[in-house]
């Protein structure tokens, strides 16, 4: 049986990479892509104790479900901010969108 | 007795409804003020005689009515109303000398823009003071005693426009206060050993011993500096003149009959303290009074303004009474008491008249009004030889108790200069009469349209003149067998002291002999135009000076506040304005203005640096955690 770091070093792996999309990317889209990558990340995490830790219980396995469920209908809404601010700006660059502050 | 407690609540309810709706009433409710006083007034005669009926009851101590007022676990305040023998003549004086001012008012105030107002004041003090007479708690008497003292700010203030009159409300308010935190530190003292406010379980809990004498000394000392403040003793004496800027009958009625005579009548009613105190309470009530009666007297002698003069007869008559209650005398003090709210009230009522005639006040402008005002000169010589003590008038009675007291006392001092007093009460009080009434007008135009006041205004004049006349007739047990009280009013009032009144030829013919001759060097020395009093004013100059400023009292109280009580409180308004306020209360609110304003640049608007502080946020909340837990 593969043991079970591997699989938590493949989340976090995946987790890190999504963290430094967020910080680093300035498209809004490419962000929107990096939170997917730690969404996923958390995802391996449920299905990964769910199957190592309480293989009789499906509560981790449905966890995921429902974060991919969640992460499809949180992109559908964030597109759709994406694409109001590329109608008002022309261009999807967060730097741009900085006029909600003091 | 038990209807007692109508007396002050009359009066009161009169009070509220001129004070809610004073003002559509017609005439403004003038007559429902004095229909509650009259009302009040009656009552009086039903609670005299129930008092009458019930006095030889064995161990009659008094009697009335009490519901509970406040109420905690284990201790109770009650509300209560009592009537005994020195309550019944206290509230004689009260209530008839209340009708008669109220009555007078009624001309003497026609046509003033505050008119109702003066009414609901008018109901309110009496209100009060009827509610201070018959307190059976100290708590109760010391509302009174307050309530008092601000209707008399209210009406010695009542024409506030002019300045004169505000000062001297304020004035007046304030130096009564001092005397007042007195009393009350008086009155807590003696709460907190007794653990009860009732006035006669105070003296059973004293009787027994309960109190340390040191203490009880300490606490009936504060009691009479409310007496003290309140009756314009020495050295609180200073606000009675200037509290003639108030309109006439209420000098009459507040700053002669009644108010300032609460403090003679607390001092009569917690007398049993005052004797089972250190004899040393009893020398100071007798120091001060007899200080008050020498200072007075004096400064009569050269004040000018009419009521002013009144005004120092008043302090020198409120002296004499503390003579006689330090003397051990209460028959003296109270009997003083009963008949100077008669011809005291005349005396002013009287100048009132002479002030609402010729529109004068100060006694150089006036002269020659006796042809023009006979019945006006007529009651006021009455209320003058009261006042010096000429027999048949009831003034000489009164006098003449103090004065047996006076000799009764440790020291011959205190009889002679009670003595002196006399002669130069009889000196001041002929000079007021004489340059009032006789020789030439200075100010012809004042006689001019002098006259006698109207019926409403002269019959409270001829009432308080025929008491002025036969009250002191009292002091023959015959006279007041015949009216009803059992032994005299002596015995009845004073039933504890063995000679209720006392006579003798001696003491009669002293004091007689000098006011006769202060009478008569009166009529000398301000004759005319007054020259010897010219003369003797330019060949004694500097002790002129001195009563013309009036010891410069005034002056030294000034210069205290001056220097002492207003450095004092611009120390404490530095601490306040600059400690309290700016670092205080506006420091700590601009160090959160301040904080605020500098993080709010912390908010960028740029997306990456939020996803930077939340990601630098859940790590080192991992890295605490981690921490924390290992």
């Amino acid at each position: 049986m593969i043991p079970i770091n591997d699989f938590l070093v493949l989340s976090a792996i995946l987790f890190s990479l999504g963290m430094y999309g967020v910080l680093a990317r300035r498209s809004a889209v490419l962000i929107l892509m990096s939170v997917e990558l730690m969404l996923q990340a958390v995802s391996i995490n449920f299905i990964t104790f769910a199957v190592y830790l309480s293989p009789e219980q499906f509560t981790g396995v449905i966890f995921a479900l429902f974060v991919i469920t969640v992460a499809a209908a949180e992109v559908g809404l964030a597109l759709a901010i994406i694409l109001r601010l590329y109608r008002n700006k022309q261009t999807a660059n967060v730097d741009e969108a900085d006029i909600m502050k003091w | 007795m038990q209807d007692a407690w109508l007396m002050p609540a009359i009066p009161g309810a009169a009070f509220v409804i001129l004070l809610l709706f004073g003002k559509y009433l017609p005439r403004k409710g003038d007559w429902l003020s004095i229909a509650a006083m009259a009302a009040s007034f009656v009552i009086f005669f039903p609670v005299l005689a129930d008092l009458l009926d019930k006095v030889d009851t064995e161990g009659f101590t008094g009697g009335g009515k009490s519901w509970e007022w406040i109420s905690f676990d284990t201790f109770t305040i009650r509300l209560g109303f009592f009537t005994d023998q020195i309550t019944i003549v206290m509230l004689g004086v009260v209530s008839f000398v209340a009708l008669m001012v109220q009555v007078y008012s009624v001309g003497y105030m026609k046509g003033d823009s505050r008119y109702g107002w003066y009414f609901t004041c008018m109901s309110l003090f009496a209100a009060s003071m009827l509610t201070l007479v018959l307190a059976d708690n100290l708590l109760l008497l010391y509302a009174g005693w307050e309530a008092v003292g601000f209707c008399s700010f209210l009406l010695i203030g009542f024409w506030w426009e002019k300045r004169s009159a505000a000062e001297a409300a304020k004035k007046a308010f304030i130096t009564t206060r001092i005397g007042d935190v007195g009393f009350l530190i008086g009155i807590i003292m003696l709460w907190k050993q007794a653990g009860t406010f009732d006035i006669s379980d105070i003296f059973q809990f004293a009787a027994a011993g309960g109190y340390d004498s040191t203490y009880l000394t300490a606490a009936v000392l504060f009691l009479f500096a409310g007496a003290v403040g309140k009756s314009g003793q020495f050295p609180l004496h200073v606000w009675l003149p200037d509290a003639m800027e108030g309109p006439t009958p209420v000098s009459a009625l507040i700053h002669a009959a009644t108010m300032v005579v609460a403090g003679v009548y607390m001092v009569a009613r917690m007398f049993p303290l005052f004797q089972l105190a250190d004899p040393v309470a009893l020398d100071v009530v007798l120091g001060l009074g007899l200080t008050t009666v020498v200072l007075s007297a004096t400064m009569g002698l050269v004040a000018t303004d009419i009521k002013r003069v009144i005004a120092y007869s008043t302090l020198n008559s409120l002296g004499l009474m503390f003579v006689a209650l330090g003397a051990g005398s209460t028959t003296g003090a109270m009997f003083y008491l009963f008949v100077h709210g008669f011809f005291k009230a005349l005396l002013f009522l009287a100048s009132g008249s002479v002030i609402h005639a010729t529109d004068r006040q100060d006694i150089n402008d006036l002269g020659g009004l006796a042809a023009k005002m006979p019945l006006t000169a007529a009651v006021f010589g009455i209320g003058t030889l009261s006042m010096i003590g000429i027999v048949p008038l009831s003034g000489f009675w009164a006098k003449d108790e103090i004065l047996h007291s006076a000799r009764d006392a440790e020291s011959a001092i205190i009889y002679v200069i009670v003595l002196a007093s006399v002669a130069v009460t009889a000196l001041y009080m002929t000079r007021l009469y004489v340059r009032t009434f006789f020789f030439q007008p200075r100010d012809r135009q004042a006689r001019e349209h002098a006259h006698d006041a109207p019926l409403l205004m002269s019959a409270p004049l001829l009432l308080l003149a025929a008491l002025t006349l036969v009250s002191g007739f009292l002091v023959f047990d015959g006279v007041g067998e015949a009216l009803g009280f059992p032994g005299g009013i002596g015995k009845f009032v004073f039933a504890e002291e063995a000679e209720a009144f006392k006579f003798s030829w001696e003491v009669a013919l002293a004091s007689t002999a000098v006011a006769l001759g202060g009478l008569l060097a009166g009529f000398a020395i301000w004759q005319e135009d007054a020259q010897p009093a010219k003369r003797l004013g330019e060949r004694f100059r500097p002790v002129y000076e001195l009563l013309f400023h009036r010891y410069y009292v005034d002056e030294v109280y000034q210069w205290a506040i001056n220097h002492i009580v207003l450095f004092a409180g611009s120390v404490l308004a530095w601490f306040d304005r600059n400690i309290v306020n700016d670092t205080g209360v506006d420091g700590s609110a601009g160090l959160t203005y301040l904080s605020g304003f500098q993080m709010k640049f912390l908010e960028t608007g740029k997306l990456p640096n939020y996803a930077l502080a939340i990601s630098l946020g859940v790590i080192v909340i991992a890295i605490l955690f981690l921490v924390l837990k290992a």
